[in-house]
């Protein structure tokens, strides 16, 4: 056996860089926003995105990249890219992007909102009572809050807290003085960004930042304003970038960063219409390069923009809502226990409701005869059912061992204090492991049955969060597999460390041995080629960064394996390259719902393996991170996941195919073809099928849904 | 298309009815070895196989502190009881009120075991158990012969049973499965190694102190133990697990690996070659596994070189199986099993050493259980007692090898210095005493080897004792005249009603002699009456 990390010979054109990558990810997203086909105001929900996603991107990646320069790191990565150059490339394409997104903000999705009576004004359009409004408004309620500094060359700069919103303002020199002055105001974050002023026609709002700049001279008395501009920087987080979800993780990353105020500036942002004199002044003071100096066209952080997106009276301008479907019905969620006893139950949310994961959890609680409960928690909040119920298991006398992740490691305060009260309800709280992150999903419920000890258990490749599965693509997997609740209970006796780590049957962990079943699983798939027998790997994953996992795909590509994959985010592979990657085809798709489960498909000879992870491709999950890969043999929910995998290659609508050079194109309906929406038809297919059993039973559990919205779903393309 | 669901149209809604009192229940144990503390969760139910619900594992080097310090250390007291504190928190998922922890030669020989056990109780509540290496030898043996059940290495032929662990190797010699012969010996992994690492020399010239080291062990062994007899060879321990693992991989189904004489040493020779960097990086192991896999292995490569057997068979066992064997079956409500019949075979191959009168040896023992099923209200032992009471009678002679003067005397001490399979050391310290007492003087405060066993011990040995010189007294011609006796209560006296053929006198006499002890111990006087040819 030869473990990775010997040298190997460098292929850079085998390898796409990742940063670059991730920006193409975005720019799909971005594509979504630019759309005319998309509802408008999913467009701006897009937009939005994009742009917060870039936020994370700067404060991570770039931050860790500058850190590299600054180290005087100079490794090149797997596509011979060094740090610097990394920085450059990236730095045009960010430029572009964020123009891009400016004019469609600006020039499509704003004006498009106009028409629907959403706007966002100038002051100066305002008629005179408003802006005796909005002066009165300000006074009585910005002005308390903020804190104007004057800034000069002998005193240090001010701190500006990460991602804060802030006026700039020029000041003419004062007496025996040469050179205008800076000054500064911060744009209070708690106050609401979009200001509405009285006695407009429909929903008309002036940005915050334009209520206090008409205001200037009330702030500086005395003092003549020669120019201002609104600006906005970001900082090195020093964090992991993820999208698992649960409390917006930006809002995490920002409180930390309002008390680290010191780390590195990764980027400026400043509007669109600064004066040269200020922003030159102000690039000085700050010591940014300018190549990280972004101009934005329309509001800086449009996190603001949110607000519109949700007004209820506008639903005709957002994607019509899908009801989750009710795989079980009521009676069968109240004794889902008996129901998992008797099958394995597959859920794919948000298609399928999260209420049968709620109601497993809410019945372990509560059974008597249940005896403990384990489960992981990678980063969920306080008000989280889930949490809830683990707590009233607690109390009522269940061994509960939670091992928790948190937000972050500086997430402490707001969550250490519900993590705290589970622990005096009488859990043992495990507050993660040193050195990894603990980002397996699975629960495990021990119970007192006739026939002797039972165990049931939950495994999903998302977090146990009901928000998130409203709109993240995950499974969910219910089974009481005997050997599977054994691997279930050795896992968690290594996460508690009460035992050393165990050798599992049927499941697979990250970091003891997941890389090693991956690799093993390609390589098989690749002799099966070789001696010439129909060989095919089809993978759904968010990213595929590892290159041992990169290669071992290349080397079945080789062979003749048929491998097809579903990365939606990063892909550091490349496909289609002569003699090396031609068998692989690499498709992503961006849509309503964030695609998140991971799916790994071998075909095996015809005996298929299907298994379901909490781990992408990615050397974070398989070195640095617990996690765990689950077989699904059944044969009802292992035709449900091929199902999907399924109808994600046949996406026509909302995939993209990844080209040799790294750029993705959309697929298109051949001619004559029905356009393939993947989300859309799934939902459909189902919800008719679940129809279907409903008039077979001829038993009505459940009422039928009430038609409305859900019932007219538009296909787009 | 999703095919429509499978759905249940009967209802389910009744809550789980009580459990009925049939249900499995679970058990625990808990094994404190030399380099590992495993924990098994098990359930069990009458007439049902074990099913393991759990094992759990925690490296804690208790052996490297006692055989290097003869204590145990501060830090590895504490990873000691942070181990079983999370054992128990597993056990308690659970609900296991059953268990059986037992600590071996690392806990036993360190000079801090009482300490160290009252600090587990008190800190977990778990009450740990020091057991001997007859006890591990008992209990492995319990967990082969139930993996092995027919496998001809445990129904014909003659079987070497051997386990190399860290502080001793123990060695059980089994004739068609019954263990006639074993022992404890100084082979233990983790010391050879540390007597190794104390080596500055090269690796060569270590490697030759320790086959030197283990020859001489072996010819000890072969003194005790006819190992060249043994067809088969049965390897446990975890050095040889690993071996087997590696060379033939994981077995389905728990299956025995069979390992071919010549690779076995082919393997042992080449693991040998390598340092324990070597070792760590090509097998992945932990530093404590590397250390002792090679100073194991040499032992097994010699031991097997001694046997006839053309294979070593590695049956997934251990100590912990037996263990649980054990607690299953009392759990079950079946008892402890009989082990008499290995106890007994073990004991009179004990005596064969030692050249007994058998005829003698063997009517003895059947005349004083007899009597001490006879007395069996008045002196209240049990089974245990009586299994005891039989091997001290078999082998109440076997001081005649030494010297006919005196023999009672070398009877104990060769008694107290030998190994029955199935007895512990306390076991062994009862017997010796009571075969001790079988003529000559009384149990008194002056015997030293007597006054070290505690009140309770003594009084037991007062009983069997004056039982077994009175069935002694019934063959003092050694021509097994007497058939049986029997003991009559009449009026506040004992009758020995002895049945038998030919001059009795000798019987007789001896026999109102030697019943001092019964009179001094229940307070009844003795006669003694003939009676011959009794209708059946």
């Amino acid at each position: 056996m030869k473990t990775p990390g010997r040298p190997r010979k460098k292929e850079p054109e085998l390898f796409i860089n990742r940063e670059l990558s991730w920006l193409e990810f975005n720019g799909r997203v971005l594509e979504e926003a630019m759309d005319p086909a998309t509802p408008l105001l999913d467009r701006l929900r897009f937009a939005i995105i994009v742009s917060t996603n870039l936020d994370e991107f700067f404060m991570v990646r770039v931050a860790a990249l500058k850190h590299a320069v600054a180290e005087g790191d100079n490794e090149p990565d797997l596509a011979d890219l060094r740090p610097r150059q990394q920085l450059h490339v990236i730095a045009e394409r960010a430029h572009e992007m964020v123009d891009t997104l400016g004019r469609t903000l600006t020039e499509q999705i704003l004006p498009a909102l106009a028409e629907h009576a959403v706007r966002i004004v100038p002051l100066a359009t305002l008629e005179e009572a408003q802006r005796t409004f909005l002066a009165r408004y300000f006074r009585g309620e910005v002005l308390p809050a903020l804190t104007p500094l004057a800034t000069d060359a002998s005193r240090p700069f001010p701190r500006l807290a990460n991602l804060s919103l802030n006026l700039a303002i020029l000041l003419a020199p004062g007496d025996g003085e040469e050179q205008p002055r800076l000054a500064l105001v911060q744009v209070p974050g708690g106050l609401r960004r979009l200001v509405r002023p009285v006695g407009g026609e429909g929903s008309t709002y002036v940005l915050l930042e334009e209520v206090i700049r008409a205001e200037l001279a009330e702030l500086f008395p005395g003092q003549r304003v020669l120019a201002s501009a609104a600006f906005r920087i970001a900082r090195d987080a020093e964090i992991e970038l993820d999208d698992e979800g649960g409390r917006p993780y930006l809002e995490a990353v920002e409180e930390e960063l309002k008390k680290r105020r010191s780390s590195q500036i990764v980027r400026l942002e400043v509007e669109s219409e600064a004066g040269d004199a200020l922003l030159a002044i102000l690039v000085e003071r700050l010591g940014v390069e300018v190549p990280d100096v972004y101009h934005v066209r329309g509001p800086l952080d449009m996190r603001a923009l949110q607000a519109l997106v949700d007004i209820p009276s506008l639903e005709h301008l957002r994607e019509p809502p899908l009801k989750p479907l009710p795989v079980l019905d009521e009676h069968e969620r109240r004794n889902i226990m008996s129901v998992v006893a008797e099958r394995e139950v597959l859920l794919y949310h948000p298609y399928d409701s999260y209420e049968p994961v709620l109601a497993f959890l809410s019945s372990a609680a509560s059974d008597p005869d249940v005896l403990a409960i384990k489960q992981t928690l990678y980063r969920t909040s306080g008000d989280s059912p889930v949490v809830q119920t683990l707590a009233r298991a607690a109390e009522n006398g269940k061994q509960v061992t939670v091992v928790v992740e948190l937000m972050a490691r500086f997430d402490e305060q707001s969550n250490i204090r519900w993590a705290k009260s589970l622990e005096e309800s009488g859990a043992h709280v495990i507050y993660g492991i040193q050195g990894y992150k603990t980002h397996a999903k699975v629960c495990l419920v021990v119970r007192r049955g006739r026939q002797g000890i039972e165990r049931y258990v939950h495994m999903g490749t998302g977090n146990y969060n009901d928000r998130t599965a409203r709109v993240y693509t995950d499974f969910g997997f219910l089974t009481a597999d005997r050997v599977v609740g054994e691997d279930a209970s050795a896992f968690f006796n290594a996460l508690t460390g009460y035992s050393d780590p165990p050798k599992m049957k049927k499941l697979a962990m990250a970091p003891t041995n997941l890389r090693e079943r991956f690799l093993r699983l390609i390589e098989r798939e690749r002799r099966r080629a070789e001696e010439g027998q129909a060989a095919e790997i089809r993978a759904k994953v968010n990213s595929l960064v590892d290159e041992d996992v990169i290669r071992a795909l290349y080397d079945a590509s080789r062979a003749g394996v048929r491998i097809r994959l579903n990365v939606r985010g990063i892909c550091c592979l490349r496909p289609g390259i002569k003699g090396v990657s031609e068998t692989i085809e690499v498709i992503s798709i961006v849509d309503r719902f964030l695609e998140h489960a991971r799916v790994y498909h071998f075909r095996n000879g015809g005996d298929e393996d299907v298994y379901l992870s909490s781990a992408d491709w990615m050397p974070r999950n398989l070195d640095r991170r617990i996690e765990l890969l689950f077989p699904v043999t059944a044969p009802e929910p292992r035709r449900k996941v091929l199902e999907v995998m399924d109808a994600m290659f046949l996406d026509n609508v909302k995939a993209r195919r990844l080209m040799p050079d790294g750029t993705y194109k959309r697929k298109r309906p051949p001619k004559g073809e029905e356009p393939y929406r993947a989300q859309i038809q799934l939902y459909r297919e189902w919800k008719r099928a679940l129809e279907r059993t409903r008039a077979a039973t001829s038993v009505a559990f459940e009422p039928a849904p009430a038609p409305g919205p859900a019932e007219k779903v538009s296909s787009t393309g | 298309m999703p095919s429509p669901r499978k759905r249940s149209l009967t209802p389910k809604t009744a809550p789980p009815a009580p459990v009925p009192v049939e249900a499995p229940r679970p058990v625990a144990v808990i094994d404190m070895g030399a380099s590992a503390i495993r924990l098994l969760v098990a359930e069990a139910a009458p007439g049902q196989p074990v099913r393991i619900l759990e094992e759990a594992s925690r490296g804690v080097l208790l052996g490297k502190d006692t055989f290097m310090h003869g204590r145990l250390g501060a830090a590895t007291v504490e990873a000691t009881l942070k181990a079983l504190e999370g054992f128990r928190r597993i056990m308690d998922g659970y609900g296991v009120v059953r268990y059986r922890a037992v600590a071996t030669s690392a806990v036993r020989e360190a000079q801090n075991s009482d300490a160290f056990l009252d600090r587990v109780r008190l800190r977990t509540g778990i009450d740990v158990e020091v057991i001997d290496g007859s006890e591990e030898n008992r209990l492995t043996y319990m967990a082969v012969r139930e993996t092995l059940r027919d496998h001809p290495a445990l129904t014909s032929g003659d079987t070497l049973l051997l386990e190399v662990g860290g502080g001793s190797a123990d060695i059980s010699f089994l004739r068609k499965g019954q263990p006639i012969n074993s022992g404890t010996y100084p082979l233990g992994s983790i010391r050879m190694r540390q007597s190794l690492a104390s080596w500055h020399g090269s690796q060569e010239q270590g490697m030759r102190l320790l086959r030197r080291h283990i020859h001489n062990v072996v010819d000890d062994i072969r003194r005790e133990i006819p190992l060249r007899e043994a067809q088969h060879v049965i390897a446990l321990g975890g050095d040889v697990r690993f071996a087997a693992q590696q060379m033939v991989g994981d077995r389905a189904g728990g299956a025995p690996a069979i390992l071919g004489r010549e690779p076995f040493v082919a393997f042992c020779d080449q693991v040998t070659s390598w340092d324990v960097e070597q070792l760590v990086e090509q097998f992945h192991l932990p530093q404590a596994e590397a250390e002792t896999l090679v100073p194991a292995l040499v032992a097994y490569r010699e031991l097997l070189q001694e046997t006839a057997a053309q294979e070593v068979i590695v049956p997934d066992v251990s100590l912990r199986a037996g263990l649980l064997l054990d607690v299953a079956q009392v759990d079950a409500g079946q008892g402890i099993e009989d082990f008499s019949r290995q106890v007994l075979s073990s004991a009179a191959a004990l005596a064969e050493k030692y050249r007994w009168d058998a005829p003698h040896s063997k009517k003895v023992a059947q005349l004083a259980t007899r009597i001490f099923d006879e007395l069996k209200a008045e002196h209240g032992l049990g089974d245990r007692e009586r299994l005891l009471l039989e091997v001290a009678a078999l082998l109440h002679d076997i001081g005649n090898y030494v010297n006919l003067r005196g023999h009672h005397k070398h009877t104990w001490y060769l008694l107290s210095v030998s190994d029955i399979f199935g007895l512990s050391r306390d076991d062994m310290a009862l017997v010796a005493n009571v075969a001790r007492y079988h003529r000559r003087a009384l149990p008194q405060k002056s015997h030293l080897p007597y006054m070290a066993l505690d009140r309770e011990a003594r009084v037991v040995v007062n009983k069997l004792s004056a039982i077994l010189r009175l069935a002694n007294a019934l063959d003092a011609d050694h021509l097994q005249k007497v058939k049986d006796v029997r003991v009559i209560p009449e009026d506040a006296d004992w009758v020995l009603d002895v049945e038998g053929a030919g001059d009795l006198t000798m019987e007789r006499l001896a026999a109102l002699a030697r019943g001092d002890l019964l009179t001094e111990v229940f307070g009844r006087k003795l006669s003694f009456r003939e009676s011959r040819a009794r209708a059946s």
